[in-house]
């Protein structure tokens, strides 16, 4: 081959694997500082100018306008507590206390980001809107059959859920990854 | 020879591959959030968004809890002035993201015992400093283009609408020249 058709194909091939590699560490993966607790992850760093390129830059695609860590914790679960991908097809219960926040909320998304559409325009639980059993606790269904109350829709596709803590409490701004945070259960599959 | 010219190509193409990735990288927040300034409207001028639904597709990841007041500024002509009523019985925010997507300040209902909030930005090139007083906060922008974005909780579905009335009242604006 010629030089310049060389040229050519090594210019391609390299414009196109640095795509990819972008694609593939921001667009469709976690971010690289992301700390776990349980099925939840965070960053440290979100909405931060100390953030490094790849987090800002996940942040942008997956979580634009988000505020910095002394304001709100976000956590994101792409899985269940038993490590499975969440999945449109099965149902779910998110059981657990309050987490220490002045104000949390638990929404769905589906994988384009955006909130999912359901008959009944529900989206979240949240502090104000989740019953609680008489020693505090709740129990939640995430999943396209009907319930009446604490229950979060979503169709049968791939989903995501966000925990945002508001003016989050000094334990889980000192620790985010051991907070006490509610577990994601499957209860069945259709 | 075949293999020393083979590994000079390779060597090419993902050292164009590196380029790409890093460049590409730095530039995909700028890109978003020039996407997004741009697609909110009107600079310097306060929008007040529905409350957030799946038909909701500006921003990803919308709170179907809070209420959201956005305006683009662009500070190259002068001060932005922010004004907002304070409500003290939910969760209220002012934040301001840079055109980086940075979140270089925020402000809550908690951190101020004010019920307005008049709230001065300034370019980070301006040659005349704005003063700050008793009643009025004075920031610089790290950047000229940037977003105010005021988040207010909707902590009763019963009070929306006294709470969307309340909010409403944010405005912003240039400054007005002489203050």
């Amino acid at each position: 081959m010629k030089f310049a058709p060389k040229l050519a194909v090594s210019a391609i091939a390299g414009v196109a694997l640095g795509l990819f590699a972008t694609w593939a560490t921001v667009i469709h993966g976690p971010g690289p500082d992301a700390l776990a607790d349980g099925p939840w992850r965070t960053s440290l760093t979100i909405g931060s100018a100390k953030s490094g390129p790849y987090t800002r830059a996940s942040v942008a695609i997956h979580g634009l306008l988000a505020l910095n860590r002394s304001e709100t914790i976000y956590y994101t679960a792409f899985t269940d507590s038993s490590g499975a991908a969440l999945d449109g097809a099965c149902t779910y219960d998110i059981v657990g206390h309050d987490p220490d926040a002045r104000w949390w909320s638990i929404t769905a998304y589906g994988a384009d980001d955006y909130l999912i559409p359901n008959p009944v325009d529900r989206y979240s639980i949240s502090k104000n809107s989740v019953l609680r059993a008489s020693d505090g606790s709740f129990s939640a269904s995430v999943g396209s059959a009907a319930h009446v109350q604490n229950w979060i829709p979503t169709t049968r596709e791939p989903f995501s859920l966000t925990l945002r803590l508001y003016n989050p409490g000094a334990s889980v701004q000192s620790e985010p990854a051991q907070a006490s945070l509610p577990v994601i259960v499957k209860e069945a599959c259709s | 020879m075949r293999v020393r010219a083979w590994s000079a190509w390779m060597a090419s193409t993902l050292a164009v591959a590196a380029l790409v990735h890093v460049g590409s990288l730095y530039a995909l927040p700028y890109l978003v959030m020039h996407r997004a300034w741009s697609l909110m409207g009107d600079r310097n001028t306060m929008h007040h968004g529905a409350r957030a639904d799946a038909n909701s597709r500006m921003i990803v990841r919308p709170s179907p809890d809070l209420l959201y007041s956005t305006c683009p500024y662009d500070l190259s002509k002068g001060p932005l002035e922010v004004r907002a009523t304070i409500p003290h019985d939910t969760y209220w925010s002012v934040s301001a993201f840079d055109d980086d997507t940075n979140n270089w300040y925020v402000l809550d209902d908690r951190q101020t015992e004010h019920s307005k909030l008049d709230l001065v930005v300034q370019s980070p090139d301006h040659d005349k400093e704005v003063a700050a007083t008793e009643h009025r906060l004075v920031v610089t922008s790290p950047t000229r283009r940037g977003l105010i974005l005021i988040r207010t909780l909707i902590n009763d579905d019963d009070r929306l609408d006294a709470i969307d009335r309340t909010r409403r009242l944010a405005t912003c604006g240039l400054l007005p020249a002489g203050q």
